[in-house]
Protein backbone atom coordinates (compact mmCIF):
# COMPACT_ATOMS: atom_id res chain seq x y z
CA UNK A 1 0.00 0.00 0.00
CA UNK A 2 2.65 2.67 1.10
CA UNK A 3 4.56 1.96 -2.38
CA UNK A 4 1.38 2.06 -4.40
CA UNK A 5 0.24 5.76 -3.24
CA UNK A 6 3.20 7.68 -4.99
CA UNK A 7 2.69 5.95 -7.64
CA UNK A 8 -1.11 6.39 -8.15
CA UNK A 9 -0.68 10.28 -7.13
CA UNK A 10 2.26 10.76 -10.16
CA UNK A 11 0.08 8.83 -12.16
CA UNK A 12 -3.04 11.61 -11.48
CA UNK A 13 -0.54 14.40 -11.92
CA UNK A 14 0.47 13.11 -15.60
CA UNK A 15 -3.03 12.41 -16.57
CA UNK A 16 -3.61 15.90 -15.58
CA UNK A 17 -1.22 17.29 -17.36
CA UNK A 18 -2.14 15.61 -19.95
CA UNK A 19 -5.21 16.89 -19.96
CA UNK A 20 -4.07 20.74 -19.89
CA UNK A 21 -2.09 20.28 -22.60
CA UNK A 22 -5.04 18.77 -24.71
CA UNK A 23 -7.02 21.82 -23.41
CA UNK A 24 -4.21 24.29 -24.60
CA UNK A 25 -4.09 22.63 -28.34
CA UNK A 26 -8.09 22.75 -28.49
CA UNK A 27 -7.67 25.94 -27.71
CA UNK A 28 -5.09 26.97 -29.89
CA UNK A 29 -6.78 25.10 -32.71
CA UNK A 30 -9.93 27.24 -32.41
CA UNK A 31 -7.95 30.50 -32.25
CA UNK A 32 -6.50 29.64 -35.36
CA UNK A 33 -9.63 28.31 -37.18
CA UNK A 34 -11.50 31.88 -36.17
CA UNK A 35 -8.85 33.96 -37.22
CA UNK A 36 -7.83 32.05 -40.07
CA UNK A 37 -4.86 30.89 -41.35
CA UNK A 38 -3.61 33.81 -43.84
CA UNK A 39 -4.36 36.22 -41.06
CA UNK A 40 -2.50 34.38 -38.43
CA UNK A 41 0.52 34.11 -40.88
CA UNK A 42 0.86 37.79 -41.21
CA UNK A 43 0.43 38.25 -37.47
CA UNK A 44 3.25 35.79 -36.87
CA UNK A 45 5.42 37.44 -39.76
CA UNK A 46 4.62 40.76 -38.03
CA UNK A 47 5.71 39.40 -34.52
CA UNK A 48 8.52 37.63 -35.21
CA UNK A 49 10.12 40.92 -36.83
CA UNK A 50 13.66 41.58 -35.64
CA UNK A 51 13.00 44.75 -34.13
CA UNK A 52 10.08 43.20 -32.19
CA UNK A 53 12.29 40.28 -30.89
CA UNK A 54 14.90 42.15 -30.45
CA UNK A 55 12.55 44.68 -28.46
CA UNK A 56 11.43 41.75 -25.88
CA UNK A 57 15.41 40.54 -25.90
CA UNK A 58 15.60 43.60 -24.07
CA UNK A 59 12.85 43.65 -22.01
CA UNK A 60 13.78 39.62 -20.61
CA UNK A 61 17.40 41.29 -20.11
CA UNK A 62 15.88 44.15 -18.09
CA UNK A 63 13.44 41.72 -16.09
CA UNK A 64 16.37 39.48 -15.23
CA UNK A 65 18.87 43.02 -14.40
CA UNK A 66 16.70 43.67 -11.88
CA UNK A 67 15.15 40.56 -10.48
CA UNK A 68 18.92 39.32 -9.64
CA UNK A 69 19.53 42.18 -7.19
CA UNK A 70 16.07 42.10 -5.72
CA UNK A 71 16.24 38.67 -5.17
CA UNK A 72 19.55 39.15 -3.01
CA UNK A 73 17.79 42.29 -1.27
CA UNK A 74 14.65 39.55 -0.01
CA UNK A 75 17.50 37.25 0.93
CA UNK A 76 19.51 40.22 3.21
CA UNK A 77 15.09 41.01 4.39
CA UNK A 78 14.94 38.13 5.85
CA UNK A 79 18.23 37.79 7.63
CA UNK A 80 17.74 41.14 9.40
CA UNK A 81 14.18 40.47 10.29
CA UNK A 82 15.86 37.47 12.58
CA UNK A 83 18.55 40.15 13.68
CA UNK A 84 15.66 42.72 14.40
CA UNK A 85 14.40 40.17 16.38
CA UNK A 86 11.17 39.70 14.78
CA UNK A 87 11.14 36.37 14.14
CA UNK A 88 11.77 34.53 17.15
CA UNK A 89 14.33 36.32 18.56
CA UNK A 90 17.88 36.32 18.18
CA UNK A 91 19.82 34.46 21.45
CA UNK A 92 22.77 35.57 23.47
CA UNK A 93 25.36 33.51 23.06
CA UNK A 94 26.76 32.94 26.63
CA UNK A 95 22.42 31.41 27.18
CA UNK A 96 22.63 29.45 24.07
CA UNK A 97 25.13 26.97 25.66
CA UNK A 98 23.91 26.83 29.29
CA UNK A 99 20.84 26.07 28.09
CA UNK A 100 21.40 23.43 25.35
CA UNK A 101 24.62 22.00 26.94
CA UNK A 102 23.90 18.48 27.20
CA UNK A 103 26.41 16.64 29.41
CA UNK A 104 26.91 12.50 28.16
CA UNK A 105 29.43 12.27 31.09
CA UNK A 106 31.21 9.71 28.36
CA UNK A 107 34.91 10.28 27.11
CA UNK A 108 35.74 13.77 26.82
CA UNK A 109 35.70 15.19 22.83
CA UNK A 110 39.09 16.65 22.04
CA UNK A 111 38.32 17.96 18.60
CA UNK A 112 34.42 18.69 16.76
CA UNK A 113 34.34 18.41 13.21
CA UNK A 114 31.58 20.62 11.86
CA UNK A 115 30.11 19.97 8.51
CA UNK A 116 29.44 22.64 6.39
CA UNK A 117 27.94 21.46 3.08
CA UNK A 118 27.81 23.29 -0.36
CA UNK A 119 25.27 25.05 -2.82
CA UNK A 120 23.61 21.74 -3.34
CA UNK A 121 22.53 21.83 0.12
CA UNK A 122 18.30 21.55 0.47
CA UNK A 123 17.75 19.89 3.78
CA UNK A 124 19.59 18.63 6.85
CA UNK A 125 19.94 15.08 5.25
CA UNK A 126 22.64 14.99 2.55
CA UNK A 127 22.34 13.44 -0.56
CA UNK A 128 23.49 9.89 -0.67
CA UNK A 129 26.89 10.12 -1.64
CA UNK A 130 28.03 12.89 0.75
CA UNK A 131 26.34 10.48 3.40
CA UNK A 132 28.99 7.71 2.51
CA UNK A 133 31.66 10.38 2.36
CA UNK A 134 30.81 11.34 5.51
CA UNK A 135 30.36 7.86 7.04
CA UNK A 136 34.09 7.14 5.99
CA UNK A 137 35.35 10.17 7.47
CA UNK A 138 33.51 9.40 11.13
CA UNK A 139 34.30 5.61 10.84
CA UNK A 140 38.35 6.61 10.04
CA UNK A 141 38.28 9.93 12.61
CA UNK A 142 39.98 9.22 16.19
CA UNK A 143 37.66 8.04 19.09
CA UNK A 144 38.48 11.17 21.19
CA UNK A 145 36.70 13.09 17.69
CA UNK A 146 33.27 13.73 17.17
CA UNK A 147 31.37 14.70 13.16
CA UNK A 148 28.75 17.45 13.53
CA UNK A 149 26.99 16.69 10.63
CA UNK A 150 23.37 17.44 9.46
CA UNK A 151 23.49 21.04 9.42
CA UNK A 152 21.60 23.60 7.56
CA UNK A 153 24.21 26.16 6.12
CA UNK A 154 22.36 28.38 4.48
CA UNK A 155 19.44 29.16 6.71
CA UNK A 156 19.96 31.02 9.74
CA UNK A 157 17.41 29.55 11.68
CA UNK A 158 17.51 25.67 12.79
CA UNK A 159 14.60 25.05 10.38
CA UNK A 160 15.11 23.87 6.53
CA UNK A 161 14.04 26.07 3.98
CA UNK A 162 10.92 24.21 3.67
CA UNK A 163 10.24 25.84 6.66
CA UNK A 164 11.51 29.09 6.31
CA UNK A 165 8.73 31.60 7.50
CA UNK A 166 7.72 33.72 4.67
CA UNK A 167 8.93 31.77 1.70
CA UNK A 168 7.77 28.02 2.74
CA UNK A 169 5.26 27.71 0.33
CA UNK A 170 7.78 28.58 -2.53
CA UNK A 171 10.30 26.60 -1.38
CA UNK A 172 8.02 23.04 -0.76
CA UNK A 173 6.86 23.78 -4.49
CA UNK A 174 9.89 23.94 -5.84
CA UNK A 175 11.13 20.95 -4.15
CA UNK A 176 8.05 19.10 -5.56
CA UNK A 177 8.86 20.38 -8.98
CA UNK A 178 12.24 19.05 -8.57
CA UNK A 179 11.82 15.47 -7.79
CA UNK A 180 8.14 15.01 -9.22
CA UNK A 181 7.22 17.42 -11.99
CA UNK A 182 6.68 15.38 -15.46
CA UNK A 183 8.74 18.09 -17.48
CA UNK A 184 12.30 17.34 -17.33
CA UNK A 185 13.08 20.92 -18.18
CA UNK A 186 10.64 22.28 -15.21
CA UNK A 187 12.92 19.71 -12.68
CA UNK A 188 16.46 21.51 -13.67
CA UNK A 189 14.72 24.63 -13.67
CA UNK A 190 13.81 24.07 -9.78
CA UNK A 191 16.92 22.81 -9.23
CA UNK A 192 18.94 25.71 -10.59
CA UNK A 193 16.49 27.61 -8.49
CA UNK A 194 17.12 26.02 -5.12
CA UNK A 195 21.07 26.22 -5.46
CA UNK A 196 20.31 30.09 -6.90
CA UNK A 197 19.16 30.68 -3.34
CA UNK A 198 22.16 29.30 -2.03
CA UNK A 199 24.60 30.93 -3.73
CA UNK A 200 22.98 34.52 -2.95
CA UNK A 201 23.72 33.02 0.74
CA UNK A 202 27.07 32.37 0.03
CA UNK A 203 27.84 36.40 -1.60
CA UNK A 204 25.40 37.52 1.51
CA UNK A 205 28.58 36.07 3.96
CA UNK A 206 31.19 36.82 1.63
CA UNK A 207 29.82 40.56 1.18
CA UNK A 208 31.68 43.30 3.74
CA UNK A 209 28.13 45.24 4.86
CA UNK A 210 25.96 41.97 5.30
CA UNK A 211 29.02 39.03 5.95
CA UNK A 212 29.18 39.84 9.91
CA UNK A 213 25.57 39.39 11.23
CA UNK A 214 24.57 36.86 8.34
CA UNK A 215 27.84 35.16 10.19
CA UNK A 216 27.21 35.43 13.16
CA UNK A 217 23.64 33.95 12.88
CA UNK A 218 25.21 31.01 11.86
CA UNK A 219 28.11 30.88 14.38
CA UNK A 220 24.73 31.01 16.78
CA UNK A 221 23.07 28.15 14.95
CA UNK A 222 26.34 25.67 15.02
CA UNK A 223 26.84 26.82 18.76
CA UNK A 224 23.57 25.85 19.65
CA UNK A 225 23.90 22.37 17.92
CA UNK A 226 27.33 21.99 19.63
CA UNK A 227 25.75 22.59 22.94
CA UNK A 228 23.40 19.72 21.86
CA UNK A 229 26.23 17.91 20.32
CA UNK A 230 28.12 17.89 24.55
CA UNK A 231 30.35 20.52 23.66
CA UNK A 232 31.53 22.37 27.00
CA UNK A 233 33.73 25.48 26.57
CA UNK A 234 35.68 24.60 29.90
CA UNK A 235 36.94 21.09 28.32
CA UNK A 236 39.37 22.48 26.34
CA UNK A 237 38.16 20.84 23.18
CA UNK A 238 39.09 22.57 19.57
CA UNK A 239 36.83 23.13 16.73
CA UNK A 240 37.53 22.46 12.46
CA UNK A 241 35.12 23.52 10.23
CA UNK A 242 35.33 21.36 7.67
CA UNK A 243 33.75 22.92 4.11
CA UNK A 244 32.91 21.74 0.99
CA UNK A 245 32.73 24.32 -2.19
CA UNK A 246 29.88 27.03 -0.79
CA UNK A 247 30.43 25.85 2.85
CA UNK A 248 34.27 27.07 2.90
CA UNK A 249 32.99 29.78 2.72
CA UNK A 250 30.42 29.93 4.92
CA UNK A 251 33.39 28.43 7.17
CA UNK A 252 36.15 31.27 6.98
CA UNK A 253 32.55 33.64 7.88
CA UNK A 254 31.73 32.08 11.19
CA UNK A 255 35.45 30.79 12.11
CA UNK A 256 36.20 33.93 14.06
CA UNK A 257 32.78 34.35 15.40
CA UNK A 258 32.98 31.07 16.62
CA UNK A 259 36.13 31.35 18.42
CA UNK A 260 34.80 34.25 20.41
CA UNK A 261 31.26 32.73 21.23
CA UNK A 262 33.23 29.36 22.57
CA UNK A 263 36.65 30.62 23.27
CA UNK A 264 38.46 27.90 21.64
CA UNK A 265 41.08 27.00 18.84
CA UNK A 266 39.14 27.16 15.53
CA UNK A 267 40.78 25.27 12.06
CA UNK A 268 39.28 25.37 9.06
CA UNK A 269 39.58 22.65 6.12
CA UNK A 270 37.77 23.28 2.79
CA UNK A 271 37.86 21.02 0.08
CA UNK A 272 36.83 22.30 -3.47
CA UNK A 273 36.14 25.48 -1.90
CA UNK A 274 34.57 28.43 -3.45
CA UNK A 275 35.17 31.38 -0.84
CA UNK A 276 36.21 35.38 -0.68
CA UNK A 277 38.86 34.91 2.19
CA UNK A 278 37.84 38.66 3.34
CA UNK A 279 36.70 37.38 6.47
CA UNK A 280 39.34 37.94 9.72
CA UNK A 281 41.18 34.83 9.61
CA UNK A 282 44.41 35.91 11.71
CA UNK A 283 43.30 34.19 14.59
CA UNK A 284 42.36 31.03 13.24
CA UNK A 285 44.81 27.94 13.84
CA UNK A 286 44.97 27.14 10.26
CA UNK A 287 43.70 27.12 7.57
CA UNK A 288 43.64 24.02 4.65
CA UNK A 289 42.37 24.14 0.82
CA UNK A 290 41.91 20.54 -0.46
CA UNK A 291 41.45 21.15 -4.08
CA UNK A 292 41.50 19.49 -7.18
CA UNK A 293 43.71 19.68 -10.15
CA UNK A 294 40.60 20.02 -12.49
CA UNK A 295 38.13 21.47 -10.48
CA UNK A 296 37.00 24.82 -12.67
CA UNK A 297 34.01 25.86 -9.88
CA UNK A 298 36.78 26.35 -7.05
CA UNK A 299 39.25 28.00 -9.85
CA UNK A 300 36.64 30.33 -10.93
CA UNK A 301 36.44 31.28 -7.12
CA UNK A 302 39.58 33.24 -7.50
CA UNK A 303 38.28 35.05 -10.47
CA UNK A 304 34.82 35.96 -8.57
CA UNK A 305 36.40 37.31 -5.51
CA UNK A 306 39.66 38.93 -6.83
CA UNK A 307 41.24 39.97 -2.74
CA UNK A 308 42.49 36.24 -3.13
CA UNK A 309 44.20 37.14 -6.61
CA UNK A 310 47.63 38.70 -6.49
CA UNK A 311 47.50 41.57 -7.61
CA UNK A 312 45.90 42.63 -4.41
CA UNK A 313 48.62 42.07 -2.06
CA UNK A 314 46.69 44.07 0.70
CA UNK A 315 43.47 42.25 0.69
CA UNK A 316 42.57 39.91 3.77
CA UNK A 317 43.94 37.13 2.02
CA UNK A 318 46.91 37.56 0.50
CA UNK A 319 47.38 39.03 4.20
CA UNK A 320 46.79 35.82 6.26
CA UNK A 321 48.93 33.64 3.20
CA UNK A 322 51.74 35.83 4.36
CA UNK A 323 51.39 35.06 7.74
CA UNK A 324 51.83 31.35 6.83
CA UNK A 325 48.48 30.26 7.99
CA UNK A 326 46.62 28.95 4.77
CA UNK A 327 48.03 25.40 3.87
CA UNK A 328 47.46 23.56 0.21
CA UNK A 329 47.15 19.81 -0.25
CA UNK A 330 46.58 19.17 -4.18
CA UNK A 331 45.17 16.41 -5.32
CA UNK A 332 45.36 15.22 -9.00
CA UNK A 333 42.68 14.56 -11.12
CA UNK A 334 40.13 16.07 -9.31
CA UNK A 335 36.91 17.61 -10.31
CA UNK A 336 34.35 19.79 -8.39
CA UNK A 337 31.66 17.28 -8.26
CA UNK A 338 30.30 14.06 -10.47
CA UNK A 339 32.18 11.21 -11.47
CA UNK A 340 35.58 13.01 -10.43
CA UNK A 341 34.27 14.90 -7.72
CA UNK A 342 35.50 14.76 -3.70
CA UNK A 343 32.47 12.58 -3.20
CA UNK A 344 32.93 9.75 -5.72
CA UNK A 345 34.34 6.47 -5.05
CA UNK A 346 37.41 6.91 -6.95
CA UNK A 347 38.51 10.13 -4.93
CA UNK A 348 36.27 10.08 -1.65
CA UNK A 349 38.88 7.86 0.43
CA UNK A 350 41.57 10.83 -1.07
CA UNK A 351 39.84 13.57 0.16
CA UNK A 352 39.02 11.45 3.55
CA UNK A 353 42.65 10.83 3.94
CA UNK A 354 43.96 14.50 3.44
CA UNK A 355 41.59 15.98 5.98
CA UNK A 356 42.74 13.43 8.57
CA UNK A 357 46.75 13.84 7.83
CA UNK A 358 45.83 17.62 8.22
CA UNK A 359 44.10 16.68 11.59
CA UNK A 360 47.54 14.69 12.53
CA UNK A 361 49.20 17.34 11.65
CA UNK A 362 48.05 20.08 13.67
CA UNK A 363 47.51 17.82 16.17
CA UNK A 364 51.27 17.17 16.47
CA UNK A 365 52.04 20.65 16.12
CA UNK A 366 50.03 21.71 19.69
CA UNK B 1 33.79 91.20 -15.35
CA UNK B 2 33.85 87.25 -14.00
CA UNK B 3 33.19 87.97 -10.72
CA UNK B 4 30.15 89.86 -12.23
CA UNK B 5 29.37 87.32 -14.58
CA UNK B 6 29.53 84.56 -11.45
CA UNK B 7 27.31 86.61 -8.91
CA UNK B 8 24.51 86.97 -11.98
CA UNK B 9 24.78 82.99 -12.08
CA UNK B 10 24.32 82.67 -8.30
CA UNK B 11 21.40 84.61 -8.47
CA UNK B 12 19.57 83.27 -11.15
CA UNK B 13 20.04 79.77 -10.35
CA UNK B 14 18.38 80.99 -7.09
CA UNK B 15 15.79 82.56 -8.14
CA UNK B 16 14.72 79.62 -10.72
CA UNK B 17 16.06 76.86 -9.09
CA UNK B 18 12.67 76.57 -6.78
CA UNK B 19 10.83 76.61 -10.56
CA UNK B 20 12.56 73.68 -11.72
CA UNK B 21 10.20 71.00 -10.60
CA UNK B 22 11.14 68.09 -12.42
CA UNK B 23 14.36 68.32 -11.97
CA UNK B 24 14.27 69.07 -8.41
CA UNK B 25 11.36 65.80 -8.00
CA UNK B 26 14.11 63.71 -9.82
CA UNK B 27 17.38 64.68 -7.94
CA UNK B 28 15.27 64.06 -4.41
CA UNK B 29 14.08 60.92 -5.61
CA UNK B 30 17.54 59.51 -6.73
CA UNK B 31 18.81 60.66 -3.87
CA UNK B 32 15.97 58.80 -2.04
CA UNK B 33 17.27 55.32 -3.80
CA UNK B 34 20.98 56.75 -2.87
CA UNK B 35 19.98 56.72 0.76
CA UNK B 36 17.83 53.71 0.68
CA UNK B 37 20.16 51.30 -0.52
CA UNK B 38 21.88 51.62 2.54
CA UNK B 39 19.07 51.22 5.08
CA UNK B 40 19.87 47.90 6.42
CA UNK B 41 22.83 49.53 7.97
CA UNK B 42 20.52 51.67 9.58
CA UNK B 43 18.82 48.23 10.73
CA UNK B 44 22.01 46.77 11.42
CA UNK B 45 22.35 48.94 14.05
CA UNK B 46 18.82 48.15 15.64
CA UNK B 47 17.42 51.91 15.24
CA UNK B 48 13.48 52.35 15.22
CA UNK B 49 11.15 52.32 12.22
CA UNK B 50 10.65 56.28 12.98
CA UNK B 51 14.36 57.19 13.32
CA UNK B 52 15.06 55.16 9.93
CA UNK B 53 13.11 56.90 8.66
CA UNK B 54 14.35 60.17 9.64
CA UNK B 55 17.76 58.78 8.88
CA UNK B 56 16.43 57.83 5.12
CA UNK B 57 14.92 61.04 4.54
CA UNK B 58 17.72 63.52 6.02
CA UNK B 59 20.33 61.38 4.09
CA UNK B 60 18.03 61.71 0.74
CA UNK B 61 18.25 65.20 1.26
CA UNK B 62 22.11 65.75 1.89
CA UNK B 63 22.67 63.61 -1.36
CA UNK B 64 20.05 65.67 -3.21
CA UNK B 65 21.92 68.45 -2.17
CA UNK B 66 25.53 67.08 -3.20
CA UNK B 67 23.99 66.56 -6.84
CA UNK B 68 22.56 69.98 -6.96
CA UNK B 69 26.07 71.45 -6.17
CA UNK B 70 27.68 69.06 -8.55
CA UNK B 71 24.77 70.30 -11.29
CA UNK B 72 25.92 73.77 -10.08
CA UNK B 73 29.19 73.25 -10.91
CA UNK B 74 29.03 72.44 -13.86
CA UNK B 75 26.70 74.85 -14.88
CA UNK B 76 28.59 77.68 -14.10
CA UNK B 77 31.72 75.93 -15.63
CA UNK B 78 29.98 75.64 -18.76
CA UNK B 79 28.48 79.30 -18.93
CA UNK B 80 31.86 80.88 -18.22
CA UNK B 81 33.51 78.53 -21.12
CA UNK B 82 30.68 79.63 -23.51
CA UNK B 83 29.98 82.71 -22.90
CA UNK B 84 26.33 81.46 -23.49
CA UNK B 85 23.32 82.48 -21.60
CA UNK B 86 22.54 78.92 -19.62
CA UNK B 87 18.81 78.97 -18.15
CA UNK B 88 19.28 77.22 -14.88
CA UNK B 89 15.88 76.06 -14.88
CA UNK B 90 16.15 74.47 -17.95
CA UNK B 91 19.51 73.14 -16.82
CA UNK B 92 18.26 71.58 -13.60
CA UNK B 93 15.34 70.44 -15.65
CA UNK B 94 17.53 68.65 -18.52
CA UNK B 95 20.08 67.57 -15.83
CA UNK B 96 17.40 65.86 -13.15
CA UNK B 97 16.58 63.79 -16.27
CA UNK B 98 20.18 62.58 -16.83
CA UNK B 99 20.63 61.34 -13.06
CA UNK B 100 17.72 59.22 -14.09
CA UNK B 101 19.95 55.79 -13.93
CA UNK B 102 20.25 57.25 -10.28
CA UNK B 103 16.72 55.96 -9.78
CA UNK B 104 17.65 52.34 -9.49
CA UNK B 105 21.11 52.98 -7.15
CA UNK B 106 18.67 51.05 -4.15
CA UNK B 107 19.88 48.09 -5.96
CA UNK B 108 22.91 48.27 -4.49
CA UNK B 109 21.44 46.72 -1.58
CA UNK B 110 21.92 43.72 -3.36
CA UNK B 111 24.38 41.39 -1.88
CA UNK B 112 28.12 41.06 -3.66
CA UNK B 113 26.64 42.30 -6.74
CA UNK B 114 26.56 45.81 -5.60
CA UNK B 115 30.01 47.33 -6.58
CA UNK B 116 29.47 46.33 -10.49
CA UNK B 117 25.88 47.95 -10.25
CA UNK B 118 27.14 51.13 -8.56
CA UNK B 119 30.08 51.72 -10.78
CA UNK B 120 27.26 50.90 -14.11
CA UNK B 121 24.90 53.48 -12.47
CA UNK B 122 27.35 55.91 -12.25
CA UNK B 123 29.43 55.46 -15.76
CA UNK B 124 25.75 56.28 -17.54
CA UNK B 125 25.14 59.36 -14.90
CA UNK B 126 28.46 60.63 -16.15
CA UNK B 127 27.56 59.73 -19.84
CA UNK B 128 24.00 61.12 -20.09
CA UNK B 129 25.71 64.35 -18.13
CA UNK B 130 28.29 64.23 -21.23
CA UNK B 131 25.44 63.51 -24.05
CA UNK B 132 23.28 66.07 -22.71
CA UNK B 133 25.78 69.29 -22.38
CA UNK B 134 27.25 67.97 -25.89
CA UNK B 135 23.55 68.01 -27.87
CA UNK B 136 21.95 70.69 -25.81
CA UNK B 137 25.00 73.72 -25.86
CA UNK B 138 26.82 72.24 -29.29
CA UNK B 139 30.47 71.74 -27.62
CA UNK B 140 32.41 68.61 -28.85
CA UNK B 141 32.76 65.74 -26.80
CA UNK B 142 36.26 67.13 -26.38
CA UNK B 143 35.44 70.16 -24.36
CA UNK B 144 32.61 68.90 -22.35
CA UNK B 145 34.24 66.04 -20.60
CA UNK B 146 37.12 68.32 -18.98
CA UNK B 147 33.80 70.49 -18.27
CA UNK B 148 31.73 68.42 -16.52
CA UNK B 149 34.50 65.90 -15.18
CA UNK B 150 34.77 68.49 -11.69
CA UNK B 151 31.06 68.75 -11.33
CA UNK B 152 31.37 64.27 -11.23
CA UNK B 153 34.53 64.28 -8.96
CA UNK B 154 32.52 66.68 -6.37
CA UNK B 155 29.41 64.55 -6.58
CA UNK B 156 31.52 61.20 -5.82
CA UNK B 157 33.50 62.86 -3.19
CA UNK B 158 30.55 64.13 -1.40
CA UNK B 159 28.69 60.61 -1.38
CA UNK B 160 32.37 58.92 -0.73
CA UNK B 161 32.39 61.11 2.68
CA UNK B 162 28.46 60.63 3.50
CA UNK B 163 29.78 56.69 3.20
CA UNK B 164 32.71 57.03 5.19
CA UNK B 165 30.82 59.13 8.09
CA UNK B 166 27.68 57.37 8.41
CA UNK B 167 27.04 53.87 6.51
CA UNK B 168 30.34 52.02 6.98
CA UNK B 169 31.12 53.35 9.95
CA UNK B 170 27.53 51.67 11.56
CA UNK B 171 28.27 48.34 9.32
CA UNK B 172 32.00 48.46 10.78
CA UNK B 173 30.57 49.33 14.49
CA UNK B 174 28.59 46.24 14.51
CA UNK B 175 31.70 44.18 13.28
CA UNK B 176 33.75 45.11 16.04
CA UNK B 177 31.24 44.78 18.42
CA UNK B 178 31.25 40.84 17.92
CA UNK B 179 34.59 40.69 17.88
CA UNK B 180 35.14 42.16 21.26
Amino acid sequence: MGTSAPHIQSQVHRHRANWRGLVVVLVLAVVIALVGVSRMEALLRDLLSLSILRQVGIGIGLFFLILIPLTGIYSVVSQYAFWEGWLEGIPQPAELLQANARHEGGQQVRRFVIYLDGIHQQEKDHPPRVSAFLEELKQRLADDHRLVRDLETYTFLPVALADDSGSAWFWRRLFHWQEHHPNGFVQLLAAVLVQANNVIKVGISSDRRYGPIRNYELALKITLRLAEEGFDPSQGSELVLLGYSGGGEMAMGVADYLRSICKVPVQIITFCGVFSGNQLLERTKQVTLVVGTRDPVAAFGRIAYPGRLPLLPFSKWNKVCRQGLVQREVIAGMNHNGNRGPFSERYRGDVVGRVLDVLRQTERAG
Amino acid sequence: MLEQRLEQLVENTVVSLPEAHTGLVLVVLVGFSFSLSHVFSLLANRLKPRQILFHVLLDSLVLAAALLIASFINMVLIALHTQLLVEPKQFFNAIGGALAPGLFYVLVAAPYVSDLIAIAIWVLIHLNVITLVHLRFGLPYAEVVPLVTPGYVVALVLIALLFRSSWRRSYDRLASEFRA
